[in-house]
C-alpha cells in the first residue's frame, strides 16, 4: 500500500480585505432555530416580506439582475423602505447596484460586475460605500461554500490578481497537492432575494433556464424570499419532483409576482420592455436617478400598482406576445 | 468570398476571431459584445462544429437572433435549443475542469505580459477610474486553456504594466508565474486581436505577428505605450469579406453598437485600403 506524502499547510499570501464573517456553525444553529421544517404557508406581499425578513445592516445578494428575471419587485420594495447600510453581493448585477446606491441602501459592495455608474463613483469617493473585490465565478463559489456548510473553499482561479489584494482570499500551499491554491471564505448572506417562474406556497421552487447561482444562494442564506411568477398546487410540484431546484425549508417568503422582473425578462414568459430598461440604464448612466426612482418606486406602494399606473395591460401583453420562446419553459 | 469594400474597424477585429475557430473546440465568450459575435461569426462560417458557453452555464445553443438590446445570457433568445442550461456555478467549475479550451475577451488595458485591466485606471484607491470589474474574465481568463483578447489598438491601452490586474495573464511574465499564484498548469494568454493587428506571446512577452493592409508596423507601435517584440516576419491580415459584413450586420449585431458604426471606417479607395475620413 502507498500512502500520497503530505505537505504541511503554509499560507503563502492574503488578502487585506475584511469580509462577511464565516460561521458555519453559527448557520446550522440558525438553521436550527430558524428554518420551518413544516410545510406552512409563507405567501405575503413584498411589502410584508421586506418588513419582516430584511434588516438594515444585512448582507444581500440576489439572484441574476435587473434586467434577467431579477427580483425586481423586492429590489423595489427594499429602496421604497429605505434600507440602510446593506452589503451587497455585486456579482453578474447590471444598473440594480447603481439604483440600491443612489436610494442609499448600500454601504458596502462585493463584486463582480457592476454598472459602475457616476453615483456609485461619487459614493465611492465620499466614502460613503466599501468596494471588495472578487470576480462572479469567484463571488458564486463563495456562495457554494456557504450552500455546503463549510468554511471556505479551493478554487482554481483569481491568484495573481490585484483583486486578491483587495479581498478576503488567502493562498495556502494545499496539504494534498503540495501546490498552491487559493482559498476564499464562504458566503452566507443574511437574505438571498430569487425570482422563479413557478413555486407553490410553501417554497418549492422551480427555475427554468439558465440562472447564476439561485441553488446556492437560496441554501446558503440564513432568509430566503422568493418571488414567482406563477403560484401552482403542491400537487402539481409533486407530478414532477425532478423540476424543484429549491426545496421548501429553504424559502422563508413567497411572493405571488406576476411581471415581477418588469421591466426586465422572465425567460418564457415574456420579453423586456426595451424603453423602460433603457430609461432605468439611461437615469443611472447620467448620473440622475433620482427622477426614476420617484416615478418608479417612492410614487408607487407596490409593483402591483405600478405595473397599473405606469404600465398598463397593453403593454404587458405585447411582452408577452414578443417572448415567442416557449421550449423548456413550460413543463 | 470578395473583400469588402468599406467596414468598421471592429469589424476587422471580429473578422480576424472568427477566422480561428476551429471545430471540436470549446469556447467561453465574455459578456456580450465582441466576444460572443466573433465565436457566433466563426460557428456560422469557419467552424459549425465549435461549441460554446456563457457566464450563466449555457452549453452549445442554437441561438435566436438577433438579441434584444443587452439580453444576452439568462434570456431566451442567446440560449435557445442549447445541449445543456447550467449556471454560473457549473460554468466555473467546467472551466477548472479543463473542458474550456479558448476564452474569448475583451478589455480596456492589458500589458506586455497580457495582464488585463478592466477595474481601475489609476493609483487603486486614489482617485483615479473606477471601472465595471471583471465579471467572469478573470475566470476565463485563469482557467481556459487559451485566451483570446480582444481591444482596440490604442497608446493607452497597450501598457507596460497594467495599472490594477483583474484578470490573470502570465503574471510578472516568470517561469511558472501562474501556478506559483495557484493557477491551473499549462494555461495562459494566446493571442491579442485590435482592429489594427495580431499579437501571441514570446516567452510570455506580447509579440506582434500580424498587421491589417492600412497600417505600417510603425503605425501600431506609435499606439503602444509599450513595444512589442516583433515577429521575423510580420503577416498582413485578410480584411473582412462581404459575407462577414452580412452575417455581422444582418444577424449579429444589427444596431451596429458592437462594431461600433458610429466610429472609424476602413474603405477601399481603388487602389488600397484607406481609413475614412
Amino acid at each position: 500500500m502507498t500512502f500520497a506524502p503530505s505537505h504541511p499547510v503554509e499560507l503563502l499570501a492574503e488578502g487585506q480585505s475584511k469580509f462577511h464573517p464565516v460561521d458555519p456553525d453559527g448557520f446550522r444553529e440558525w438553521v436550527r432555530d430558524h428554518k420551518s421544517r413544516a410545510m406552512v404557508s409563507k405567501l405575503m406581499t413584498e411589502k410584508e416580506a421586506v418588513e419582516k425578513l430584511v434588516a438594515d445592516g444585512d448582507y444581500i445578494t440576489y439572484e441574476c439582475n435587473y434586467l434577467t428575471r431579477g427580483p425586481n419587485l423586492v429590489i423595489n420594495e427594499i429602496m421604497r423602505q429605505h434600507k440602510k447600510d446593506l452589503w451587497v453581493a455585486g456579482k453578474f448585477s447590471y444598473p440594480d447596484v447603481g439604483l440600491l446606491v443612489a436610494a442609499g441602501c448600500v454601504s458596502k459592495i462585493d463584486t463582480g460586475f457592476f454598472l459602475c455608474t457616476p453615483g456609485v463613483k461619487a459614493a465611492l469617493a465620499e466614502g460613503r460605500v466599501e468596494i471588495f473585490e472578487y470576480s462572479n465565478v469567484v463571488l458564486t463559489m463563495r456562495l457554494e461554500a456557504g450552500a455546503q456548510g463549510i468554511p471556505f473553499i479551493p478554487i482554481r482561479s483569481f491568484g495573481g490578481t490585484d483583486g486578491f489584494e483587495y479581498s478576503g482570499a488567502k493562498l495556502i500551499r494545499d496539504p494534498f497537492t503540495g501546490q498552491p491554491t487559493v482559498i476564499v471564505p464562504a458566503l452566507n448572506p443574511d437574505v438571498a432575494v430569487i425570482h422563479v417562474q413557478q413555486a407553490d406556497k410553501f417554497g418549492n421552487a422551480r427555475v427554468f433556464g439558465t440562472g447564476i447561482s439561485d441553488v446556492p444562494a437560496a441554501m446558503a442564506s440564513r432568509k430566503v424570499i422568493v418571488s414567482a411568477e406563477e403560484i401552482i398546487d403542491t400537487e402539481e410540484i409533486r407530478t414532477n419532483p425532478g423540476l424543484t431546484k429549491i426545496p421548501y425549508w429553504c424559502v422563508d417568503a413567497v411572493i405571488e409576482a406576476p411581471f415581477g422582473s418588469y421591466p426586465g425578462t422572465v425567460p418564457g414568459y415574456y420579453a423586456s420592455d426595451v424603453p423602460a430598461v433603457m430609461e432605468c440604464m439611461g437615469a443611472v448612466l447620467r448620473g440622475d436617478p433620482q427622477p426614476y426612482l420617484e416615478k418608479w418606486i417612492y410614487g408607487v406602494h407596490s409593483h402591483r400598482e405600478m405595473l397599473d399606473k405606469l404600465v398598463g395591460a397593453s403593454k404587458l401583453l405585447d411582452m408577452r406576445k414578443r417572448e415567442v420562446i416557449r421550449e423548456g419553459y413550460r413543463p | 468570398m470578395t473583400r469588402a469594400e468599406a467596414f468598421s474597424e471592429r469589424e476587422m477585429a471580429m473578422c480576424a476571431v472568427a477566422r480561428m475557430t476551429e471545430n471540436g473546440k470549446t469556447y467561453w465568450a465574455a459578456g456580450g459584445g465582441t466576444p460572443l459575435y466573433s465565436v457566433l461569426l466563426g460557428k456560422k462560417l469557419y467552424a459549425p462544429e465549435a461549441q460554446y458557453v456563457t457566464e450563466d452555464g449555457v452549453i452549445g445553443p442554437i441561438p435566436m437572433l438577433p438579441f434584444e438590446p443587452m439580453m444576452t445570457m439568462v434570456a431566451s433568445r442567446p440560449t435557445y435549443r442549447a445541449l445543456s442550461w447550467g449556471t454560473m456555478n457549473t460554468a466555473g467549475y467546467y472551466a477548472q475542469l479543463g473542458f474550456l479550451d479558448y476564452g474569448v475577451l475583451n478589455t480596456l488595458q492589458v500589458d506586455k505580459h497580457g495582464n488585463i485591466n478592466s477595474t481601475f485606471l489609476g493609483e487603486y484607491g486614489h482617485g483615479g477610474r473606477r471601472m465595471h470589474g471583471p465579471g467572469g474574465a478573470d475566470t476565463i481568463a485563469a482557467c481556459c486553456w487559451r485566451t483570446i483578447l480582444i481591444t482596440d489598438q490604442e497608446k493607452r491601452k497597450f501598457v507596460e504594466k497594467v495599472d490594477f490586474i483583474s484578470s490573470p495573464g502570465f503574471l510578472d511574465g516568470s517561469e511558472g508565474a501562474r501556478e506559483r499564484a495557484g493557477l491551473p498548469r499549462g494555461t495562459g494568454p494566446w493571442r491579442v486581436v485590435t482592429p489594427w493587428a495580431m499579437y501571441d506571446y514570446l516567452d510570455r512577452r506580447l509579440r506582434l505577428i500580424a498587421r491589417s493592409p492600412w497600417v505600417s508596423i510603425d503605425e501600431i507601435l506609435d499606439e503602444c505605450e509599450c513595444k512589442p517584440l516583433l515577429a521575423d516576419v510580420i503577416q498582413v491580415m485578410e480584411p473582412p469579406t462581404d459575407e462577414e459584413c452580412e452575417i455581422l450586420r444582418t444577424e449579429l449585431d444589427v444596431r451596429g453598437q458592437t462594431s461600433d458604426a458610429a466610429g472609424g471606417w476602413i474603405i477601399w479607395d481603388g487602389e488600397k485600403y484607406v481609413k475614412g475620413t
